[in-house]
């Protein structure tokens, strides 16, 4: 009778702990500037085990509002910013941005439905084409972080070139190398660059809309001219110089070099994917599975242009 | 407990056919299943100088690049068969390579989930040589309507080919490419639509290369492959199922 209870008692325990821990992402905001905290995501995959917590978002506290770049992986990590947020500053967020259409930057998007969501209108055209295939997606690769999560669309078009928010001058700037529409946002009051996804620091650089490597690195070429004081990447640690570009540009320079060797040499897809990487992007997190996806997506069309 | 003992001896005589088959390296579930299909009852090893060269995970699964050599049995092959165990359509092609050609051919492929793709190699002496690799997949490649439906280019310019030959130290490589949908009819309301048949001539006549094709194989094919000698003049025909007959001078 003692065993079978405590036998109870051990299932109790173990159901207790299971309910108990709730899927936390332990979203800690990081002071990187003046007004400006940054959630800093890992530098992996998206896993079951980070809920998709892999990339970076911000938010600047003005003197009026609340402005929150990018929203995130998943409602449930979108809710967790809204509270974190809310032990920094009690005022209310009045400006959210989407940079990109990248599922890990929009889907915290509906813990946001009632505020002002703004976004490049190509961004939006793109969130709505991909939105539900993203989702199919990231139900499959993080599991239940994502429970109850939708497509929620940026509910208003973001335009021109600034936005002006309790006395922050962001300047708003539009480059086309990682995604297609890639917002990036210069804070001028504090100089703090929000490149998103235009920059990867030691976490390899994704390629599945890239419009093309050149176009990539010539963009690159003209953030690195910018007179910023702090860097905050999509991927990857904040940092206050040109590290992260010069690493892009070596890495993307190497890729489109490759692709293009071995388009000519007439290589097939397998043999490219097997060409051992240099050993100075050894120390990038993911290069190697990256470096496989974008021969995936890029290769066809130096194909193309060997024929 | 004699009935026990005599059940289980012919459990065991049952059994022992089953065991003396060779275990799937790749630990496949429809291994035996694909087997039989393919293969039959032929004698058959699995052979690690069959190569099958796929990716870890299929990024695409609608474009998912396969490498199969059989170069280790150059001259001794009468046929090499090659599958994906777990898409709703197995085959993907027969190849009969001449000994004028190096056996190793590459192309890419669709796939509806995880799969091992295999390679079998029948050689002249009636053995079948196995290879496979698996690839990892989110899925979906064979039930995705090809971007041809969304785009009518392919409608005007169905059968284009384009090709290109790249020395290599020993022979040549073609690299091919011809404009077709490749639907696999798993798409509701658009049939099957594929290529079936690709043969190389050589000038004299020969077939140097003679594939039979499968839906699996990628919209657009890309197919790459090898011949000993690149200063002798080729060319590709292909037939679709449709009936329409593509050639070009390589």
């Amino acid at each position: 009778m003692l065993k079978q209870l405590m036998g109870y008692t051990a299932t109790f325990l173990l159901a207790s702990t299971v309910t108990a821990a709730p899927m936390d992402y332990n979203l800690s905001p990081k002071k990187v500037a003046e007004d400006t905290w940054v959630f800093e995501g890992t530098v992996e995959d998206f896993s079951i085990k980070n809920g998709g917590n892999i990339v970076n978002t911000a938010f600047i506290v003005t003197d009026d509002s609340v402005v929150l770049i990018d929203t995130g992986p998943s409602l449930r990590y979108g809710k967790q910013v809204r509270e974190a947020i809310s032990k920094i500053t009690p005022k209310p967020i009045s400006h959210v941005l989407n940079t990109h259409h990248h599922p890990d930057h929009f889907f915290g998007n509906q813990a946001f439905s009632d505020t002002a969501i703004l976004a490049r209108a190509d961004t939006g055209k793109l969130i709505a084409q991909n939105g539900n295939a993203f989702s199919d997606n990231m139900y499959r690769m993080v599991g239940d972080w994502m429970r109850s999560t939708e497509v929620v669309l940026p509910n208003q078009p973001l335009e021109g070139d600034s936005l002006t928010v309790g006395g922050h001058k962001f300047r708003l700037m539009n480059f086309s190398g990682h995604s297609g529409a890639d917002l990036v946002i210069f804070d001028e009051s504090t100089g703090v660059l929000f490149a998103s996804d235009m920059i990867f620091y030691q976490r390899a650089l994704t390629t599945p809309h890239s419009p093309g490597l050149q176009i990539w690195i010539d963009e690159l070429k003209k953030i690195s001219q910018m007179n910023y004081k702090i860097m905050v990447p999509g991927h990857g640690p904040v940092i206050s110089d040109n590290r992260a570009i010069d690493q892009m540009v070596g890495y993307l320079t190497w890729l489109d070099k490759t692709l293009q060797r071995s388009a000519e040499a007439g290589l097939s897809m397998n043999e490219v994917q097997n060409i051992p990487l240099p050993t100075e992007f050894a120390d990038i997190a993911l290069i190697q599975r990256e470096y496989h996806r974008s021969v995936v997506h890029l290769y066809p069309s130096y194909e193309e242009s060997a024929f | 407990m004699r009935n026990f003992a005599v059940i289980a001896a012919l459990l065991m005589g049952l059994a022992a056919p089953v065991q003396a088959q060779q275990v799937d390296p790749i630990g496949s579930p429809l291994w035996d299943y694909m087997r039989k299909l393919f293969i039959g009852d032929a004698e058959y090893q699995f052979d690690d100088s069959i190569k099958v060269v796929v990716p870890e995970f299929a990024e695409d699964p609608t474009q998912v690049p396969v490498t199969i050599d059989a170069s280790a049995y150059a001259g001794q092959i009468e046929r090499i068969v090659s599958w994906a165990d777990l898409n709703p359509i197995q085959h993907i092609f027969t190849y009969h390579p001449h000994p004028e050609v190096i056996p190793r051919v590459s192309m890419r492929i669709k796939v509806q989930q995880g799969t091992a793709v295999r390679a079998a190699v029948l050689t002249k002496d009636g053995i079948w040589h196995v290879g496979g690799s698996y690839v990892d997949a989110a899925g979906g490649g064979c039930t995705t309507p090809s971007t041809g439906n969304a785009n009518p280019y392919w409608e005007s310019h169905l059968g284009e080919m384009k090709s290109r030959l790249f020395p290599q130290e020993q022979g040549g490589r073609y690299k091919l490419k011809i404009i077709h949908p490749m639907d696999t009819g798993l798409v509701n309301a658009i049939p099957e639509f594929y290529i079936e048949q690709v043969v190389v001539r050589s000038a004299a006549g020969d077939d140097l290369a003679k594939m039979e094709l499968s839906q699996p194989v990628s919209e657009n094919p890309v197919i790459t492959f090898d011949v000993r000698h690149a200063d002798r003049k080729h060319s590709v025909w292909m037939r679709d199922n449709s009936g329409n007959e593509f050639e070009k001078q390589l």
